[in-house]
């Protein structure tokens, strides 16, 4: 489905400012180890639960 | 066959958005999947997100796919109120083609903490469910679904889901969202021919399919055995694809066919890749699935009679029932000690039919219990 050029413009600054905001407070307070350590044993704990197996 | 649209799970979150951005961008998107009821963290929608859904929503492209509703809590509770008022007031702010739910009951003391487990087949937790689904399509007026579950204690128990589902649906003349991941999970973890699980669904009333990926546990006191989960974490397997081929032309009335991760999986631009391939893969067998003129017939799935909810439906045994697996999922140490508890629990020597669980299954709920408990 086509959506106007206006809101893909929008929805890019949208998530860009908050995948921005996100990058740079991991790149202000963690060394790259530690990004990588808290990645398991469950990395997606406050996604959703979903179907049950999750 | 209506024309099937390929759609992919959307949610305000800026890892989705930035790896469907791209299908959005060349317009690839047919339709999008909202999880209406998982906004309860943010404050303020971005108008821009408010726009999005818009959009598809003056299209009749938008679907409504609900996850905290918890269908069968024994008692009726003051979040499921809640969660009707919403469902009904973002009704009449967007068009939701239809709206799903999952199947279950959420295990936890708090709406939002806990993870959805099976129920008992009987005929209170079908009146439950029944009465609950209409209260759900009086809130939205749209057609209503529900999504088979991934988690079964037995292999029983997966064979008489898809029977369970029907009669759940009857009343509200709702349809079935066929998760294939949900159903390859219980393929694998029960060992079952998928000629013989697909055959198990009434495919007539399946609407939507859903497809995602998940990761592999190892089952205790096993170390051969894996335990295939439902975590959306991960790209789609290519069984789970093989099932979509095979499982699209028994669907006469699919009309969505949906990619689902996580946005905590969608972090990095490999895996943000990757789901761009998944999807492509994905559109790829719909377009192929997709008869030429596809017929202009929609399956209404909406009530055949006006629909009638009286007082609340309670089972205030299940209810208990509920609770106390809940607590044994949520805080045994280990498989054996929570078989020990079941044994000495209410539920023993009841529908639950506890006897006859899988103790790999059991460690299996111990750990979906525990990991959303908070």
């Amino acid at each position: 489905m086509k959506l106007p050029k206006s809101l893909l413009g929008a929805i890019l600054i949208g998530i860009t400012v908050q995948t921005t905001t996100s990058c740079n407070k991991d790149k202000s307070v963690k060394p790259k180890e530690k990004k990588e350590e808290v990645k398991k044993p469950y990395p997606y704990k406050d996604g959703c639960p979903a179907c049950g197996m999750g | 066959m209506p024309e099937i649209l390929s759609a992919a799970a959307c949610n305000l979150d800026a890892n989705i958005l930035a790896a469907c951005f791209p299908l959005m961008e060349e317009s690839r998107l047919e339709a999008i999947e909202w999880s209406f009821d998982a906004l309860y963290k943010v404050e303020e929608i971005p108008s821009w997100f408010l726009e999005l859904l818009a959009a598809y929503s003056n299209e009749k492209r938008l679907i409504g796919h609900g996850v905290f509703f918890s269908l069968f809590s024994g008692r009726w509770r003051q979040e499921q109120a809640e969660w009707l008022s919403h469902l009904k007031k973002i009704s009449k702010e967007f068009r939701f083609d239809h709206v799903t739910e999952h199947f279950g009951f959420m295990t936890g003391k708090d709406f939002h903490h806990g993870a959805p487990l099976n129920i008992p087949y009987t005929k209170s937790t079908l009146d439950i469910g029944r009465d609950r689904l209409k209260r759900i399509y009086e809130a939205c007026e749209c057609p209503v679904g529900l999504e088979n579950l991934a988690f079964s204690y037995s292999p029983d128990e997966v064979k008489r889901h898809g029977d369970f589902l029907e009669q759940l649906l009857e009343p509200v003349n709702g349809f079935i969202i066929l998760d294939l991941h949900n159903l390859y999970c219980q393929i694998h973890n029960f060992n079952i021919p998928f000629e013989e699980i697909i055959t198990s669904y009434p495919l007539n009333k399946v609407r939507e399919i859903h497809i995602s990926g998940g990761s592999w546990e190892d089952a205790p006191n096993s170390p051969v055995r894996k335990i295939r989960r439902d975590t959306h974490d991960d790209a789609v397997p290519e069984e789970v694809f093989y099932l979509l081929e095979n499982t699209i032309p028994r669907c006469p009335h699919l009309k969505y066919v949906v990619l689902e991760q996580l946005g905590n999986a969608l972090a990095t631009d490999e895996s943000r890749t990757v789901f761009y391939n998944d999807f492509g893969k994905m559109e790829a067998i719909v377009k192929k699935k997709n008869t030429p003129g596809a017929s202009s017939f929609l399956h209404p799935f909406s009530p055949l009679s006006p629909v009638i909810t009286g007082a609340i439906i309670e089972d205030d045994a299940l209810y208990h029932q509920q609770l106390e697996l809940s607590a044994i999922l949520e805080s045994a140490v280990s498989c054996t000690e929570a078989i020990h508890l079941l044994n000495q629990s209410s539920l023993a020597h009841t529908a639950w039919h506890i006897e006859s669980w899988e103790p790999y299954m059991i460690d299996t709920a111990m750990r979906i219990a525990q990991k959303w408990k908070k």
